[in-house]
């Protein structure tokens, strides 16, 4: 029997897989938190996580309630250079806000 | 404050249809709103210690970490104060000197507005040690902070009605 020359495609081979590292600490994004506070109104910071993150109203609504009610929420994440230049609007804003790698 | 606030009056705000945001304040209204300005153009330049509540408030801690938080506030230098201080400037610009006051507002001048309202609820509940039962509670007239209170409620009624004027 003859074999046509190119018939046989060699499969790659999957058995070489990339070791999966854990995720460590470094790779963790950084949390923008903002916290609750009794002096900044709803409707306020409502509008500013709008008009810092681009969220949606419900979106924005969502998180504000969970300030209000939770005491704080994560508002953004990211790279350690957006965490700063979010927390920094944040703080323009008045907004009581920090950055964590854990919530 | 030494203010003797009798009625205060919600302000008039209306958005325009160009987006532009007129604010009119009557004699007195203006004349509180003067005044707010200049004690925070005081505390903005006053080298205050960090401790202060108001302060710390205005100017938070980025991390838990000091050390971290130190290195934000180099990071940032004065970006935050340079803000402050250009809102405020917007904000007495609109002002005038005397009388009542009223203005339509550019939409990025409105937002000025709203965060030289936010800065001086902030500095006035802070003042106050406000938590959330007294933010709610009705004014005690013989309350020692009463005037504060019903300014910060002012204000907060002012800065509710530029966020629907802003927002729709």
């Amino acid at each position: 029997m003859k074999l046509k020359a190119g018939s046989t495609v060699v499969a790659p081979d999957t058995d070489q897989g990339v070791d999966v590292e854990d995720v460590t600490e470094v790779d963790k994004p950084w949390l923008v938190i903002v916290w609750n506070d009794p002096i900044n109104l709803m409707s306020y910071v409502t509008w500013v996580l709008q008009k810092l993150f681009g969220y949606s109203r419900p979106k924005a609504t969502k998180l504000m309630l969970q300030v209000h009610q939770e005491g704080r929420a994560v508002v953004s994440s990211g790279s350690r250079e957006k965490a700063e230049l979010d927390c920094f609007r944040l703080h323009a804003h008045g907004l009581w806000a920090t950055i964590s790698k854990s919530y | 404050m030494g203010h003797y606030l009798k009625e205060l009056l919600v302000p008039s705000i209306s958005r325009k249809r160009s987006g532009r945001v007129r604010l009119a304040l009557d004699d007195q209204e203006a004349q509180i709103m003067r005044e707010l300005i200049r004690e925070m153009e005081t505390l903005l330049e006053a080298d205050i210690p960090r401790v202060d509540a108001v302060v710390s408030r205005l100017f938070p801690d980025a991390y838990d970490d000091a050390d971290e938080s130190e290195r934000f506030r180099e990071l940032i230098g004065d970006q935050l104060h340079d803000a402050k201080r250009a809102a405020l400037r917007t904000v007495k610009e609109s002002l005038g000197t005397e009388g009542k006051v009223s203005v339509t507002l550019a939409p990025e001048n409105a937002e000025e507005w709203l965060r030289v309202l936010t800065d001086l609820r902030l500095a006035i509940g802070t003042r106050l040690e406000i938590d959330d039962a007294k933010m709610s509670a009705d004014i005690d007239p013989g309350d020692p902070d009463a005037q504060a209170l019903l300014l910060l409620h002012w204000l907060g009624w002012t800065q509710e009605l530029l966020v629907e004027a802003i927002d729709r």
